[in-house]
């Protein structure tokens, strides 16, 4: 019987990874792989640019734009197990180890192929000034930073995991397929085990471990960390998690406490000044090992979670045992204060089996993390640093430990010392060995250039690896080799365990001892799955947006997530658009059982993601509006769901683009001011078409979108609940006897496809184009809902320009119509003096945006601008609202959600914002 | 004061009543301590008699017509959860007699006994009820403290190091005592900064002293007691258990920062293995570690206080200690780690009655006044002073196990 059963599910697996292979075999022609890579120049034709292999499209046909985003990929590393590094390849600088007493953390480095094409748009780049090769070179190359861990007595999975994904390999060349291996590899290494186990790693990987002190690359990992992820730092007090942003050059000097199976503490005065000053052997160790022995648990995490459960008050001698529950208030010790951790076992008759293990766990919790507390804020004092940062594993992100941490400084400072924790806590000394590779070029990075991800499928890809290695692989091997991530979660079927946070305890948690106020403990969960350290990406092209202000002070969220109810409202929305979002996604995949599979698993991954933030909302770094939807993109792409809108969206763009003639004939028609208006009120009246509203897509069902376009701007009543358009316009067509100079570039951030690119921000861009101002289109590298997209726009404009001459001539200059050749080079040149009409992308694929994060075409496009228009929900509400330039800058939407109308104008569903702040 | 050779056994033999004038008690966590002052069987010397064999004392007092009581101090201590054997001793004792005889004082106040520690508050009422004593609660700090100085300052040899089984008594000069730390190892840990009498501020501490060793070894091991845990470290290796430095660097130091491969990395960190159970490690093995990590613990805090205020001496108290060797090693080696060799760890021959010492010189000390006032010069002195006659042969080398007595002097100063 059993081996029938076990025959059946055999055979289901064979199917489903036939089926995985297809996708695969699809994936090769679909998805996006684009890096962008650093190429020698010197070469002639070879541009400084990035390239990029863009095929989102299956029709050859379209426009193909440079999208060179190496953070939206999704993971595919399963499939493409060997990472290559074609200048580096004697380097190996792609993983770097910290064997520890307890645990192996590594960091790899992945990038995907480069595929060269032709870039359509060199015309637009060479007019941006962006490949004339004034562009500076790129230190690093882009790709992907992914974290992984192991424990270290399970060497053995480690090792696996390594051969599995040939990490130890220089590239494909290098790949053996016949067991025989010459490799004389070098491999970074740091922590104790970096010596322990060199003989093991040669043995069975052939390569050689290149030791790295354990201070340095603790050290170094922690300054990389502070200085180029955002927010990597935060605080924890009674249960709040709050992120701290450090400026670089207020970094120096710290302290780093670095708790792994015992506790370094290293007084940090810059990159590569450091001292150890201190540490205490009472660290991870001691707590998983007394743990072990006083209770049954089997692993760290287990043990940890057992505390969660746990009081104190029944192990430790509280001042108010010995007071007989009194404060011994003359020193400022409560009666709650713990006088003797496990000393009220000492007057009990009682064995160690009478104890509850849950309350063993946390009373050893609390006196570890105190203790470590106190000895670092002691060392802390005795150089007077005002910081101190804890990282490594024994954390992991638990709450109690955090808190206990950070009362112990707390209190013993009187508050003038802060602890601090960083999110990427246990891989500080791996961090630093990666860093130690010659050509890493980390050290170049900016904040700006790193984007993290949290993908799904990381705990399948990431910790445990399955299959025989591939030096003897055969057919069947080459089967369960070839499990896809996906396939592995598709499998956990209901039970998807890692986002699915622990469940809300009793009340006992975090009473009694230190005074801590209740801690929400309880609700938060130890780190088994590894989620709250996402992948990071490495994208040298991403700048700063130069227009802005201020980048330091600039917050893109326009609406603060940290507020409760506002987080559960955008939650619950999410939650409810999903099923529909469902049915598009599997839709614009053809509707195979295939996707109807990937839909499934995406819906159950991101429900479990907005589960997670729920309990959690911190769980994955700083959270805000913008992040929540940009999840949601990433999620579907994780999925393989590349455009789940793109049918609608050509349907959309066809209905449209059948009526803009006859609305650029009424445009024509009218006189200047009034056509002013009437193109703003377009604008406004177009943005109704959101997919992204609940609301809007209830509508679409009662008319055609004509129809709907007709009644929206019929509504169109000014005064708009924000309305400058008076000042606007006098900026346009100025004052009477004061004639303004026109704007030499507009930015026109555009939103969705259909009648609100179409018949709303194209009209306006030519009123622009003809008033002789340069017009760039800026519009998503990835999709987004049904946000047009940069590589769609330029069909959209040829289109369109078949019956526009501005629009012709513009496109013609801005190189936007190569591909329909309708220009001769000889009608190029007549049109030359004519203004250009671009499209560049905007380097995101989220239906907001976030400036400090742009495509460096987008920034190279923003140097002659002198005005931007930001327009839709995303990019002009829910983010940007309160952003400042250094240009004019026009925000317009209509708010589509009644709770953001009444949050953020006081208004009402439907109203319309035409914000306009002139430069000062 | 006569300290006769061989006399320091307490004179405590139940069947011969001793003349017990003065009590204190200390009642901590895990431990009740009591100070009690008996007189010698000879009684009042007369004063210039007593004074007469102390010419130290005479110089120092520079006067001659002070009253003596020859006696001694003794000291008793009980785990405070078998708090009726320390009750039913007072009562066989009559100490909470006192130098008052009821008979002598008709329709009197109870008798109010100076009491510190945290049990002076929860057990007043056992007191009150069964031996009808009011427990006269004094701050545990200031007796700690008070009780320190006195030791230090009165009692010969009452200090000394111990490093590398090397026991070293120091001659603390009473005008170069202060400041210095005071490190109270009881069930946790008080550090106090001392700097004069009555000067003093608790500045740390930690919850992980000698109930945590005990609770933990409890716990771990099937020890039912203090001592016997003590003992079984004696003969344990904590190597078995932790983690070292050598184990993760493969048997080599980690010499760039100066760890040898015999430091501890991680307490109780080799215990994480998966194929060894609690059974299968020696209870030896685990008593010694679990001491290494707490003497070493405090030790480690200690030093960071002191280097705080630029203290340069530690004295460590309290009833942790028990003169145990290696817990004092452990500390020692600590803190000469910890402060590269520029601060001293010290112990006290009495320090687990630091408490109880101070509390019984906080009072005002009727009994013995009495005694004084009624025997010898028929009025009530104001001030008693203490003496412990520093010419004597020392102790016996540090076996001081509490249950003992000093002979002192009292006079009225």
């Amino acid at each position: 019987m059993a081996g029938s059963v076990e025959k059946e599910q055999q055979q289901n697996q064979v199917v489903g990874i036939i089926e995985e292979e297809k996708l695969q075999k699809q994936e090769s022609k679909s998805s996006i792989k684009i890096t962008r890579t650093q190429v020698e120049s010197g070469e002639g034709e070879r541009e400084m640019t990035p390239t990029a292999a863009n095929s989102m499209h299956r029709s050859g046909s379209r426009p193909q734009l440079d999208v060179s985003k190496a953070e939206i990929q999704g993971n595919e590393e399963e499939k493409y197990p060997t990472i290559l590094l074609p200048n580096q390849s004697d380097d190996l600088s792609h993983l770097a180890l910290d064997i520890g007493g307890s645990l192996i953390k590594l960091v790899y480095f992945s990038r995907h192929e480069n595929q060269s094409v032709d870039d359509k748009r060199k015309s637009v780049k060479e007019r941006l000034g962006f490949s004339n090769g004034n562009r500076r070179s790129y230190p690093i190359l882009g790709g992907r930073l992914h974290f992984v861990k192991f424990e270290t007595r399970k060497i053995n999975e480690c090792l696996d995991f390594i051969h599995s994904k040939q990490l130890h390999c220089g590239g494909l060349e290098s790949r053996y397929s016949d067991g025989v291996t010459d490799q004389n590899g070098i491999i970074k290494a740091t922590g104790g085990g970096a010596y322990k186990y060199a003989d093991l790693f040669k043995e069975r990987l052939g390569v050689s471990l290149d030791k790295e002190d354990e201070m340095d690359c603790l050290v170094a990992g922690a300054n990389f960390l502070l200085k180029a992820i955002r927010h990597e730092a935060f605080t924890h007090m009674e249960g709040q998690k709050e992120f701290v942003q450090i400026e670089p050059n207020d970094l120096f000097p710290y302290l780093l406490v670095n708790i792994g199976s015992g506790v370094s503490m290293i007084k940090v005065d810059g990159d590569g000044t450091f001292e150890r000053i201190s540490g205490t052997n009472v660290g991870g160790g001691t707590y998983w090992g007394l743990g072990r022995l006083l209770t049954k648990c089997k692993s760290f995490d287990e043990l940890l979670e057992l505390s969660q459960k746990g009081d104190n008050r029944s192990m430790d001698m509280l001042v108010g045992d010995i007071y007989g529950g009194l404060d011994y208030s003359k020193i400022g010790l409560s009666a709650s204060t713990i006088a003797s951790s496990f000393g009220k076992t000492i007057s009990e008759k009682k064995e160690l089996e009478e104890y509850r293990p849950e309350d063993i766990s946390l009373s050893l919790l609390r006196m570890i993390s105190y203790n470590i507390g106190q000895i670092a804020y002691l060392n802390a004092l005795r150089f007077r640093l005002k910081r101190i940062f804890f990282g490594g594993f024994f954390i992991r992100g638990h709450a109690y430990t955090m808190d206990t941490i950070s009362f112990a400084v707390h209190f013993w400072s009187n508050g003038e010392a802060q602890a601090m924790f960083l999110r990427h806590e246990g891989f500080l000394g791996a961090l630093g060995a990666f860093m130690s590779y010659e050509k890493h070029g980390l050290d170049d990075l900016m904040v700006h250039q790193l984007v993290e991800r949290f993908p799904m499928g990381a705990p399948y890809t990431g910790g445990k690896i399955h299959g025989p290695p591939l030096g003897n692989l055969n057919e069947k091997a080459k089967f369960s080799m070839q499990i896809s991530w996906m396939e592995k979660f598709l499998r956990k079927g209901t039970e998807i365990t890692a986002p699915v946070p622990m469940s809300p305890l009793g009340g006992t948690t975090g009473l009694g001892g230190f005074e801590v106020p209740l801690s929400k403990g309880s609700t938060l969960r130890s780190d088994a799955s590894a989620l709250s350290v996402g992948v990071l990406h490495l994208v040298p092209t991403l700048e700063v947006f130069p227009l802005l202000a201020d980048p330091k002070l600039y917050e893109p969220n326009t609406i603060d997530l940290s507020d409760n109810n506002e987080l559960e409202y955008w939650l619950t929305i999410l939650s409810e658009h999903l099923s529909d979002l469902v049915d598009k996604a599997v839709a614009s995949e053809g509707g195979t059982d295939d996707a109807k599979r990937r839909g499934d698993a995406f819906a159950r991954a991101f429900s479990a993601h907005l589960a997670r933030l729920m309990e959690e909302p911190s769980a994955y770094g700083k959270l805000g509006l913008a992040n929540l939807l940009e999840m949601r993109e990433e999620c579907l792409r994780e999925f393989h769901f590349v455009d789940a809108y793109r049918s609608i969206k050509q349907r959309e763009n066809e209905a449209s683009l059948a009526v803009l003639p006859d609305l650029l004939v009424e445009l024509d028609s009218m006189d200047e001011e009034s056509r002013l208006l009437t193109l703003i009120e377009g604008v406004l009246a177009a943005n109704i078409f959101d997919w992204g509203s609940r609301a809007c897509v209830d509508l679409y069902h009662k008319g055609t979108i004509i129809e709907i376009y007709r009644m929206s701007c019929n509504k169109m009543r000014r005064p708009w609940r924000v309305d400058d358009f008076d000042d606007f316009k006098e900026r346009m067509l100025g004052a009477k006897n004061n004639k303004n100079t026109r704007h030499k570039r507009a930015l026109l951030f555009v939103d969705n496809s259909g009648a609100d690119i179409v018949l709303g921000m194209l009209p306006l861009a030519r009123e622009l184009l003809r008033r002789g101002t340069e017009v760039v289109l800026v519009a998503n590298s990835l999709p987004a809902l049904n946000d047009v997209t940069a590589m769609e726009l330029p069909d959209i404009i040829a289109e369109a320009a078949k019956h526009c001459d501005i629009l012709r001539h513009a496109a013609e200059v801005g190189g936007l119509l190569v591909d329909a050749m309708i220009n001769t080079s000889n009608s190029s040149k007549e049109n030359s003096s004519s203004v250009p009409l671009m499209v560049v992308e905007n380097g995101c694929g989220s239906p907001c945006i976030d400036l400090r994060q742009v495509s460096s075409e987008l920034a190279a496009a923003a140097k002659d601008a002198d005005l931007l228009i930001l327009e839709g929900m995303g990019r002009a509400l829910h983010t940007n609202l309160d952003a400042r330039f250094k240009c004019d800058a026009l925000k317009l939407a209509m708010v589509k959600n009644q709770r953001l109308a009444e949050k953020l104008v006081k208004g009402n569903i439907y109203d319309c914002i035409c914000k306009y702040e002139p430069v000062s | 004061m006569d300290l006769r050779d061989g006399q320091t056994q307490p004179i405590l033999d139940p069947n011969q009543p001793t003349h017990v004038y003065h009590l204190a008690l200390d009642i901590g966590g895990s431990l009740a301590k009591l100070v009690y002052f008996t007189k010698d069987d000879n009684h009042l010397v007369d004063g210039e008699e007593g004074i007469s064999h102390r010419k130290t004392l005479q110089k120092s007092n520079g006067h001659k017509q002070y009253p003596v009581l020859n006696g001694r101090l003794n000291f008793k201590k009980f785990e405070t959860s078998k708090i009726n054997d320390c009750l039913e001793f007072i009562k066989s004792m009559k100490l909470h007699i006192g130098g008052s005889q009821p008979q002598e004082n008709p329709g009197s106040q109870p008798i109010a006994v100076k009491a510190t520690g945290g049990g002076a508050y929860k057990y007043a009422d056992l007191f009150k009820e069964r031996l009808g004593i009011i427990l006269d609660k004094e701050d545990e700090m200031d007796c700690l403290v008070a009780g320190a100085n006195f030791l230090l300052e009165v009692v010969h040899q009452e200090a000394f190091t111990y490093m590398g089984d090397q026991k070293q008594f120091v001659q603390i000069d009473k005008n170069d005592l202060y400041p210095y730390l005071l490190v109270n190892i009881g069930s946790g840990v008080g550090m106090i900064k001392v700097e004069g009498e009555g000067k003093f501020e608790r500045v740390s501490g930690t919850s992980i002293g000698g109930g945590t060793f005990l609770g933990l070894g409890k716990l771990l091991t099937k020890c039912k007691s203090f001592d016997e845990l003590l003992e079984l470290s004696y003969r344990g290796n904590n190597r078995e258990v932790d983690m070292l430095v050598g184990d993760i660097y493969g048997g080599m130091d980690y010499s760039k920062i100066g760890l040898s491969s015999s430091a501890i990395a991680s307490s109780f960190g080799k215990a994480i293995s998966d194929n060894r159970e609690r059974e299968d490690y020696k209870p030896e093995d685990i008593a010694r570690s679990l001491l290494r990590m707490i003497s070493n613990n405090i030790g480690q805090i200690s030093h960071l206080n002191a280097l705080r205020f630029g203290l340069k001496r530690i004295f460590f108290g309290g009833f942790f200690i028990r003169k145990h060797p290696f817990t004092m090693d452990t500390l020692s080696v600590a803190v000469n780690f910890w402060s590269k060799g520029e601060a001293k760890a010290m112990f006290l021959r009495h320090e687990g009655f630091l408490g109880a010492v101070g509390s019984f010189m906080s009072s005002d000390k009727h009994g013995l006044k009495e005694l004084l006032a009624n025997e010898v010069v028929q009025r009530s002195p104001s001030k008693l002073s203490f003496a412990v006659d520093k010419t004597l042969r020392s102790l016996p080398d540090g076996e001081f196990n509490g249950d003992e007595s000093i002979e002192c002097s009292v006079y009225a100063a």
